[in-house]
């Protein structure tokens, strides 16, 4: 008989129930211990956290072999892994992810001052038991989710701009998944940080606000290209707290400028991170949070990197297609822009733009609304997304610009700033930028 | 002769409601384990002895057959206090219905253990299920025992020959 395969057991990987390991020392004697994390990597491997220099430790360097006890956290249905050592991890994102996992467990048990990850442990499994037992029935399994990747692949099929495509993924975890918490982030052209293009669930959509690499749960799956998942409240992955302090502790950096609030939860309790890549190059970052404990489980991750795959394969295409302009359409009468003129000023130091005393934008998106506004004063209003990647003014990078992703974002900062500024979209390729009041620019050194 | 006292912190902990397990290893150096069904201590005469059942536990049971070494690690799940106790000469004989009460007993202390960190009752009862023909009463008098609570501590010798 076939016994079970790692993914048949992949609740017992979730961290809930602690496992129990037995090694043998060089002499012959047994050693069993708890692990608070056996970490599923693959359908052949298992990494077990390596928290201390204990007997475990000096046991499997000496002997590789180890047997690791299982409990499933909802039948109680015991397996038993036959490991055999293979190799020690201390970076890269098999040991940030588990880390993200430890760190939550850890707050979860009390024991975030003791866990420490100080290495991803990686064993090869070499054969799983079933034992027997009275276990409890299993829970229904969760249905819909492969109906739910379908609606998301038809949305994203059917859509033909950046906006549509984000629609699709949020509209699809709300709708299939029961999300309430998403935000959509996109890497910059300098690939040190990724900005907010789409959320929702939040009191204000935070579009704009910024998160370094490696910052936070978001941060740490985008550097590292992998899942990030955290069941329980842990302060080790709060960027929003440490955004705050930092904010707190200095005085504002002139030549950083303005910040765009994080829009995410001041406290989640379930987080969950996947990286949005396409040819191998990382665009962005999907994001969802709950603030309930054990909110998504590893069917969630699954269904959140397969929307992620799509959507950056989607992202992709609808660049390629943005650089061909179809042809112009007829000359629209001007909007007339009466009122007072809006007073729009830009900073040289940083090259944020303020419309009244209000920051708006500042990066690649700022200095297309500068050149827009600029060529606007001139009479023009119609405008295509491929003079702005060839405008060296505006700073886009060669290689994978996302100008789309800068085109959402700015117009989604205008939609929300006020009525009076608009870049509406026209075309493929082409759009419009429409005034209703005049504007005022200004230059600031 | 005296018999070595059973460390007092155990005996403690036991009373409030303990997971146990049990390995060993065979003549390759294979490591095999398996969870305690029941426990019990024998404080007169220095002798613990966990129950595990010989079909979840066939090769356990056949290593400590074979050579007698036993490593038993219990926790309190609430706490996280851990202790493992090592011996080198673990006696086997098959239980008995006289053993039923310290079953009934450990399941009745397991149950709230379980409750203490969230889970029902029904859990203890299903990680524990057993029929009493099935169970070997695995006996040692500890040779070493180390606190295995985690921390800075764990792995220091807590009483015994270090």
């Amino acid at each position: 008989m076939n016994g079970p395969q790692l993914c048949d057991i992949r609740p017992c990987l979730e961290g809930v129930i602690p496992a129990v390991m037995a090694t043998c020392a060089a002499d012959g004697t047994p050693n069993v211990a708890y692990i608070s994390q056996v970490y599923y990597v693959d359908e052949r491997h298992v990494a077990l956290s390596f928290q201390f220099f204990n007997k475990t430790r000096q046991n499997i360097l000496a002997n590789p072999y180890a047997t690791v006890l299982l409990l499933h956290p909802q039948t109680a249905a015991y397996y038993r892994l036959h490991l055999r050592y293979l190799r020690t991890e201390t970076e890269g994102p098999l040991f940030e992810g588990m880390k993200a996992q430890l760190a939550g467990i850890a707050s979860h048990t009390g024991m975030q001052d003791v866990f420490r990850l100080l290495g991803s442990d990686i064993y090869a499994v070499e054969r799983i038991e079933a034992l027997a037992g009275e276990p409890m029935p299993a829970p229904p399994a969760r249905g819909g989710m492969l109906a739910a990747a379908r609606r998301c692949s038809e949305r994203l099929a059917r859509g033909t701009s950046l906006d549509e495509a984000l629609n699709a993924v949020l509209a699809t975890l709300t709708d299939f998944m029961e999300v309430r918490h998403a935000i959509v982030l996109m890497l910059d052209g300098a690939g040190q940080r990724l900005y907010t293009v789409a959320s929702c669930g939040y009191p204000t959509s935070g579009v704009g606000s910024e998160i370094g690499l490696g910052q936070g749960v978001i941060g740490m799956a985008a550097r590292e290209r992998t899942p990030v998942r955290i069941m329980h409240m842990t302060n080790a992955y709060l960027y929003s707290q440490a955004m705050r302090s930092s904010l707190e502790g200095s005085a504002p950096d002139a030549a950083a400028g303005p910040e765009i609030p994080y829009p995410g939860l001041k406290e989640p309790h379930s987080q969950l991170a996947v990286p949005v890549m396409s040819a191998g190059r990382l665009l962005g970052v999907l994001f969802v949070e709950s603030p309930r404990d054990m909110v998504f489980g590893f069917e969630d991750e699954d269904m959140l990197v397969a929307m992620a795959g799509h959507l950056g394969a989607a992202i992709d295409l609808l660049q390629a297609g943005s650089e061909a302009p179809e042809a112009a359409p007829a000359a629209p009468p001007r909007p007339s822009a009466s009122g007072e003129p809006l007073q729009v000023r830009r900073f040289a130091s940083n090259g944020s733009i303020f419309i009244g005393g209000e920051y708006l934008i500042k990066g690649v998106a700022g200095a297309i609304l500068w050149k827009l506004l600029k060529e606007h004063a001139q009479g023009r209003c119609d405008f295509s997304n491929r003079e702005l990647r060839l405008d060296a003014a505006i700073g886009l990078p060669d290689v994978g610009d996302n100008l789309e992703a800068r085109l959402v974002l700015l117009r989604r900062r205008l939609d929300e700033h006020g009525p009076h500024l608009r870049i509406e979209k026209t075309g493929r390729g082409r759009f419009r930028l429409a005034l209703t009041r005049p504007v005022s620019l200004t230059e600031v050194a | 002769m005296s018999v070595p006292p059973i460390p007092a912190a155990l005996v403690d902990m036991v009373g409030r409601g303990v997971s146990v397990h049990v390995a060993s290893r065979d003549a390759r150096m294979r490591p095999s384990v398996m969870r305690g069904l029941g426990l019990d201590l024998d404080l007169a005469a220095g002798r613990i002895t966990v129950f595990v059942s010989r079909e979840q536990a066939g090769q356990l049971v056949l290593d400590l057959s074979a050579n007698g070494h036993v490593a038993v690690v219990v926790s309190e799940p609430l706490s996280h206090r851990a202790m493992q106790l090592k011996a080198t000469r673990a006696t086997l004989r098959n239980a008995v219905a006289a053993d039923e009460a310290v079953l009934a007993r450990y399941l009745a202390s397991m149950e709230r253990a379980v409750q203490s960190v969230g889970h029902a009752p029904r859990m203890a009862r299903a990680m524990l299920a057993h029929r009493i023909e099935d169970l070997v009463a695995v006996s040692f008098t500890p040779d070493q025992a180390f606190d295995q609570t985690p921390g800075p501590k764990a792995g220091a010798a807590l009483g015994g020959q270090p």
